[in-house]
């Protein structure tokens, strides 16, 4: 039988209230030590990827997020069989209750910042032609015609991007105040002006909302998409590959996992 | 259901894709079974969903919290 892996948690406890994951199936956590790792037993990985099958793992997440901290998987996580997640579990223990520390009362909050990218370059291109005027008007040689012309479209990019910088700079400041983490992603595409995650203490949630309020109600005319409480997905960071146990080491994981089992009084596993 | 529901709808499951897809806990090693197709398929929803073009077509209506929506 194999397990379909929703997350970790901070918890080697059962789930109290039950959740019902893939297909309905039954979701249960398997303890390591002091946190576990929350699964499903199922007997194939599923082929398709669907709508349907993408919002119940994210909608059992959510739901372990309500009650732990959560390092929630990426889709389709398949471990082949209770061996091979104690393993797993082994070998990310230190990752793992690592960023459970980090996202202890946190969640993450999605900001999307739209502009008008066209617009923008064209305000730029109307300023430099002004200025171009006035420098054809005191120096009309060609060479200073061609160097201007040259890096023209030099010039609008480093612009562009000048004007993203403090965009981006204001909101941030916004922002920053009320989270413990951030990642910033300045012109994805030329429209997606800023695509920004933060990582939020639960307590200071409204605090974090009411900023964006502030932003979005502001002179600066752009298209916001919010988004959250999530799971903290953008902030899992795993330092450690998954390798292969040596012999000495797979030798040791049954030892280390019945005394693991002992300290969280769990029978068995 | 209104047009701007629909948005918004179609909103929250791109941001849903964008991190139940490619996001979390990301295992590697032999113990885990590995389902290569779910890279392509993200990335062709990434291409489809997540474009300018169809970020653009959301511009009609306000961005309200997908999340809310949806709940």
């Amino acid at each position: 039988m194999k397990l379909y892996l929703y997350g970790i948690i901070n918890s080697s406890d059962q789930i109290k209230e039950p959740i019902y994951g893939l297909k309905g199936s039954n979701v249960y956590n398997i303890p390591f030590c002091d946190i576990g790792a929350v699964i499903s037993e199922i007997e194939n990985p599923i082929q398709d990827v669907t709508e349907g099958a993408v919002l119940e793992h994210e909608a059992v997440v959510e739901k372990l997020m309500a009650n732990f901290a959560v390092l929630p998987a990426r889709f389709q996580t398949i471990i082949d069989g209770r061996d091979s997640l104690l393993s797993m579990m082994q070998s990310y223990y230190r990752d793992f209750k690592g960023n459970l520390e980090r996202f202890h009362n946190k969640c993450e909050f999605g900001i999307k910042v739209i502009w008008p990218a066209d617009k923008v370059k064209a305000n730029i291109l109307k300023v430099l032609k002004k200025d171009e005027q006035k420098i054809l008007e005191s120096d009309n040689s060609s060479s200073k015609r061609f160097i201007k012309k040259k890096f023209e479209g030099y010039k609008i990019d480093k612009e562009f991007e000048a004007k993203a910088d403090k965009f981006i700079k204001v909101m941030d400041i916004f922002f920053s105040r009320f989270a413990a983490e951030k990642k910033l992603e300045k012109l994805k595409t030329k429209n997606l002006l800023l695509d920004a995650v933060y990582l939020v203490e639960k307590d200071r949630e409204n605090d974090f909302r009411e900023a964006f309020g502030h932003i979005k109600s502001g002179p600066l005319g752009l298209k916001y998409l919010f988004s959250g409480p999530w799971p903290p997905y953008n902030f899992v960071v795993l330092s450690k590959k998954s390798d292969l146990l040596r012999d000495s080491e797979q030798a040791d994981l049954f030892d280390k996992v019945t005394r693991c089992q002992a300290l969280a009084g769990v029978d068995s596993i | 259901m209104s047009n701007a529901v629909v948005k918004s709808k179609e909103v929250t499951l791109l941001e849903i894709l964008d991190r139940v897809l490619d996001k979390g806990v990301v295992i590697s090693g032999d113990m885990v079974i590995s389902v290569a197709d779910v890279d392509l398929i993200y990335l062709g929803l990434k291409v489809l969903l997540s474009s300018v073009e169809t970020m653009e077509k959301l511009r009609g209506s306000p961005f309200i919290s997908p999340m809310q929506e949806a709940k």
